[in-house]
């Protein structure tokens, strides 16, 4: 049994990747897979996810969000950000709520769950980095590095 | 019999558990269907047009996008296409690498399909994450399925989402020999899970749905076909993917932005089923012995056991990406020298759901002069009308409302329709003063 996965969910594009930077932070600091730690990075995992949240006793997702808050914003989610979610699942669209709900359900979520969003900038192709996205991913990672030390 | 002579209307304003924006209109006046229609207004996306001017070396990549679920379909499709025209003979490894990599694609397009967007219907459940509460093991099982699918792309085509490894001549790079090794000991290992899912799928209470169609899928010497072989149909056709415009058809219809294919006149059944029904004579040993213990026969007519075909291909998927992957090295070189001439290049592969044929002109400087792609999904879109026609008639035009609508959405979900692939390029007429 994994004590803690932290997983950061992005994708190649901009500062979607806010998820990614979140673990390449934790490894600069020297945390690696080991000692009952996991980090990993998640490629656009749709229901895939569910699985990664499945032996391990407490699992950190941290993913991109854009909800007009300032860009670098963090938020945390807990249970009720997520309930509620009605169906209509596609092939494309199986986000990080809905993946949530599914193991839910399967009764395979992990016994502790934090959900991490970092407002982006743009996510587009060949879009740039927001400097205070990267920033925010710092100041997360140097978060959760307080209690996994 | 019952006799039918209310008036219905119904209409599917958003089909759920498809991929992209259609819709479904059904009118039933005294007895009779006067209106069906699947409408797929999702907008169409220029991609053809996008593709004119590119040069070879950008196709793979940028047709890749036209679909998040199979965009190994449409690359492997381009890079074999324009291969032929520039006559590229691909090494035996990186032809074994392709069709590894495409068998990663069918598994995680197929279990994603058949756990969290067909089996729902058969089970009385509204969504996969109602499913799951009853059939918990199932769906998990499902999912760790699919997830081999995305690792075995991610392996070959360094990721699971719109792969990059693909180039016309090979692959851009080797997989590491120690990765293949591993993730060949774990397929090897998922063949049980797949046998079992097959049992499932095959115990699977479907609809008795018997209709007469043509099936269309690719036939190959030796091999099931997947990224190689003929285009065959199940009243004898056997012709190349170059002779393909001489024997099919699209069409605009003013409901919709993908275009309705036909093959002599009439609609026709690509995707896994169809695959099986011309090619179940290519299955492994052991998976016919498994059909039979199942009681599923091939050739079926019935579109409903499409969902058994899919958990099929799943152990073929498993069991050939394993084979193909058995004596894996590096090669001396990923890919092979590739020279530009101009000419047609036409390819055709075995998408996840069916069929998909690529035609492009190419100029002398291996740019696109134009392009043509015909997907699955707009080739099954008159089958999936005829389909909705005869198995309502079958179903029982009298049922109440809402066991009529979810009937429809059950047939049309069975296909695996991708919207998104279908949308096409629409004429546009500018009038200007």
């Amino acid at each position: 049994m994994t004590r803690l996965r932290i997983l950061g969910i992005g994708s190649p594009s901009g500062d979607d990747q806010a998820g990614w930077w979140v673990i390449d932070a934790l490894e600069d600091m020297g945390f690696s897979n080991r000692h009952g730690i996991e980090l990993d990075r998640l490629d656009r995992p749709g229901a895939v996810l569910v699985s990664r949240l499945e032996h391990a006793a407490w699992v950190v997702l941290v993913d991109a969000m854009a909800s007009g808050a300032i860009p670098g914003t963090i938020r945390h989610f807990d249970r009720t950000d997520w309930r509620g979610y009605d169906g209509g699942l596609s092939s494309h669209g199986l986000g990080v709520f809905a993946a949530l709900e599914l193991a839910e359900a399967m009764g395979s979520l992990p016994p502790r769950l934090d959900l991490y969003g970092i407002e982006i900038g743009a996510a587009g192709h060949s879009s740039g980095i927001t400097p205070a996205v990267r920033e925010a991913a710092r100041a997360l990672a140097i978060r959760l590095a307080g209690p996994i030390r | 019999m019952t006799e039918t002579t209310r008036s219905v209307e119904i209409h599917v304003p958003v089909l759920a558990r498809v991929e992209g924006e259609g819709a479904l209109d059904l009118v039933i006046e005294n007895g009779n269907i006067t209106r069906l229609r699947l409408r797929i207004f999702e907008p169409p996306r220029f991609f053809e047009k996008f593709l004119e001017g590119h040069h070879y070396s950008e196709i793979p990549d940028l047709v890749a996008r036209i679909c998040g679920i199979c965009p190994v379909a449409y690359q492997v499709t381009a890079a074999q296409a324009l291969e032929q025209l520039y006559g590229v003979e691909l090494t035996p490894w990186a032809r074994a690498l392709r069709r590894a990599l495409y068998c990663g694609e069918w598994l995680q397009s197929h279990s994603l399909h058949v756990h969290l967007l067909a089996a729902p219907d058969y089970f009385g459940c509204n969504s996969a994450i109602e499913l799951a509460q009853i059939a918990p093991d199932v769906v998990r099982r499902g999912l760790r399925l699919q997830a081999l699918g995305n690792e075995l792309m991610d392996l070959i085509g360094t990721r699971s989402v719109h792969p990059v490894g693909v180039r016309v001549g090979g692959f851009h790079a080797a997989p590491p020999v120690a990765r293949v090794r591993e993730l060949r000991v774990r397929l090897l290992t998922a063949l049980s899970e797949a046998e079992a899912l097959v049992r499932w799928a095959a115990a699977i209470p479907l609809p008795p749905d018997e209709q007469a169609f043509v099936s269309v899928a690719m036939r190959h010497a030796h091999d099931y076909a997947i990224e190689a072989g003929d285009i065959a149909a199940s009243d004898g056709l056997q012709i190349g993917a170059d002779a393909y415009d001489a024997h099919f058809a699209e069409r605009h219809e003013p409901h919709s932005t993908a275009l309705y294919s036909s093959y002599r006149g009439q609609p026709y059944l690509v995707g896994p089923l169809a695959r099986l029904n011309l090619n179940h004579d290519r299955l492994p040993s052991q998976l016919c012995s498994l059909l039979v213990e199942t009681g599923f026969a091939l050739p079926s007519r019935n579109v409903f056991h499409s969902l058994v075909a899919r958990a099929v291909e799943i152990w073929l998927a498993l069991d050939e990406a394993a084979r193909l992957l058995a004596d894996y090295t590096l090669p001396d070189a990923p890919w092979v020298p590739v020279e530009p001439r101009a000419g047609v290049a036409t390819g055709c592969t075995e998408a996840p759901r069916g069929l998909l044929w690529h035609r492009y002109q190419m100029d002398a400087d291996g740019r696109v002069v134009n392009a043509r792609i015909v997907p699955p999904t707009s080739q099954n879109q008159a089958r999936i009308e005829a389909d909705l026609q005869q198995s309502l008639l079958a179903f029982g035009l009298d049922r109440p409302d809402e066991a009529l609508r979810l009937h429809c959405e059950k047939v049309i979900r069975n296909y695996d329709p991708c919207i998104s692939c279908a949308t096409h390029f629409l004429r546009l007429n500018v009038e200007r003063t």
